[in-house]
């Protein structure tokens, strides 16, 4: 990892740390919608089997949209430009970001485990390590989809349209609502390719199946290669010109 | 090899359909402030962003400091943007500083006197510690500046350095210019106003992404014929021996 790398990375955390408001929505929005997913589950074994593909989908979810939306202000305010112009390269302009919004997935991701554990009252049978090990896999493949597609995206409008676009089918199709193994064909095989879809079966395994992270190897290859190909494809189509 | 600063020959640049930069040559010596002069959409943004290596040309070459633009020289070059272009929720110290560790000042005392130096030749210590957001136009584009000198570049490009200062600060701005000079920097400045070009040791007057006319500034005053003419008068003079040779 190059000192350019964690420079960006630092500079991330101090702008994010001096920004009150966001450190608190950061923290804040995903115990409100946790909340509101406790009351709103009449049955405790629902909410027991639903809460692990809620983690996994809201860790996607805030991953994507704190990263995506960063990166591309970062684009509209002409710093990336700049950055640009300096000897770093894109892969350590891509690396920092990765970095710096990582530190914050991870804290979001504990504040929501830790809340749906011990507040909303969510019964696992895991090991609580192997589970957060996990749930950060989540979160560098959602850092690393966030920055892929701020990449893409010109402007902020684009970059929301990416969130119907790139979450909400996710949502849909990894087995939150109903199994995968239920849908027709066609659908299975588009759930197949699709990130989220592995996200939540090793979440289900670690969780409620007290499996441990060797037997789900395939979730963890799935989820890995994602993150490195989105990675090292950010920092391809990283435009050394912003015009 | 040449020993400019700054050697470019038959640059072309495309928008889409629209061509920006026109088959554009020009040398740039070292040690001198050099002022790339013309009305808005002249070219002179993206001519810099291709200088820095921002845009690729399409056609044509481009040498900076005897070498192709690249990130292999990007350490001898500092770029101040149009927009301040700073981190608004960082201060102003934190701004520089990150600036200098991403131009490789790794040494942490000499880091921390380079970045105090700057911030203090800028006049914005007694601010350092506020956050960028909260200050001033004029205050954004100091600190700005200092992000673009902290690693004390060789050649340095100021898109619009002076617009929306001042007439004060845009005097203490052509102070530190001078001073950049007189150290031995070459300094790209692109303007839109007359005033700046009065300032610069050489000018380009652009047009419609060609350069029109290359000199000192007294050198195209005197082109106009007329004892008196302003800097102004010389552009007109120039746009106007254009229009002429395009309708021939």
């Amino acid at each position: 990892m190059s000192a350019s790398t964690l420079t960006i990375a630092g500079r991330i955390i101090n702008q994010l740390v001096r920004d009150r408001r966001t450190i608190i929505l950061i923290a804040v929005v995903p115990l409100v919608i946790a909340s509101l997913v406790g009351v709103s589950v009449p049955d405790k074994k629902i909410l027991d089997y639903t809460a692990p593909a809620i983690l996994a989908v809201l860790i996607l979810f805030f991953g994507f949209l704190l990263t995506g939306i960063s990166f591309l202000r970062e684009r509209s305010q002409g710093t990336l430009e700049r950055l640009m112009a300096s000897p770093v390269s894109r892969l350590d302009i891509v690396g920092g970001y990765l970095l710096g919004f990582l530190l914050f997935a991870v804290v979001q991701t504990m504040v929501l485990f830790f809340y749906l554990i011990y507040v909303i009252k969510v019964n696992y049978y895991g090991d609580l390590w192997q589970i957060l090990v996990f749930q950060v896999l989540i979160g560098i493949g959602a850092v690393c989809m966030g920055t892929f597609f701020s990449v893409l995206a010109k402007n902020e409008f684009q970059m929301v349209q990416f969130i119907p676009m790139i979450i909400v089918p996710q949502m849909f199709l990894c087995g939150l609502l109903w199994p995968v193994s239920q849908m027709p064909e066609y659908l299975q095989w588009l759930a197949n390719v699709l990130p989220m879809t592995y996200g939540v079966e090793g979440i289900r395994a670690l969780m409620l199946q007290g499996q441990n992270l060797l037997d789900i190897g395939k979730e963890i290859g799935v989820l890995a290669a994602y993150a490195v190909g989105l990675l090292v494809l950010s920092a391809i189509t990283l435009r050394r010109g912003t015009g | 090899m040449t020993n400019a600063a700054i050697a470019v020959s038959n640059l072309t640049f495309n928008y889409g359909s629209q061509k920006v930069i026109d088959e554009l040559s020009l040398e740039v010596p070292g040690g001198i402030s050099f002022g790339l002069l013309g009305p808005n959409g002249a070219g002179k943004t993206t001519l810099i962003r291709l200088l820095v290596g921002l845009l690729k040309a399409r056609a044509g070459t481009i040498l900076t400091l005897g070498r192709k633009p690249s990130p292999h020289i990007a350490h001898l070059i500092g770029y101040m943007p149009q927009l301040p272009s700073l981190y608004g929720e960082l201060s102003v110290i934190q701004n520089v500083e990150f600036f200098a560790r991403i131009y490789g000042l790794r040494d942490r005392e000499q880091r921390t006197q380079r970045v105090e130096a700057v911030i203090k030749l800028v006049d914005l210590w007694g601010h350092r510690r506020k956050s960028v957001t909260n200050l001033s136009g004029g205050m954004k584009q100091r600190a700005s500046l200092a992000c673009a000198i902290v690693h004390n570049p060789p050649l340095l490009f100021l898109d619009e350095p002076t617009v929306g200062l001042d007439p004060e600060l845009r005097v203490t701005f052509w102070e530190y210019f001078s001073a950049l000079t007189r150290q031995g920097a070459t300094l790209i400045i692109s303007s839109h106003t007359m005033d700046d070009a009065a300032h610069c040791d050489r000018l380009a007057f652009m047009r419609d992404g060609r350069v029109i006319a290359l000199g000192s500034p007294d050198e195209l005053r005197q082109a106009t014929g007329r004892s008196q003419a302003s800097l102004e008068d010389a552009f007109l003079h120039f746009v106007r021996r254009e229009v002429k040779k395009n309708v021939g």
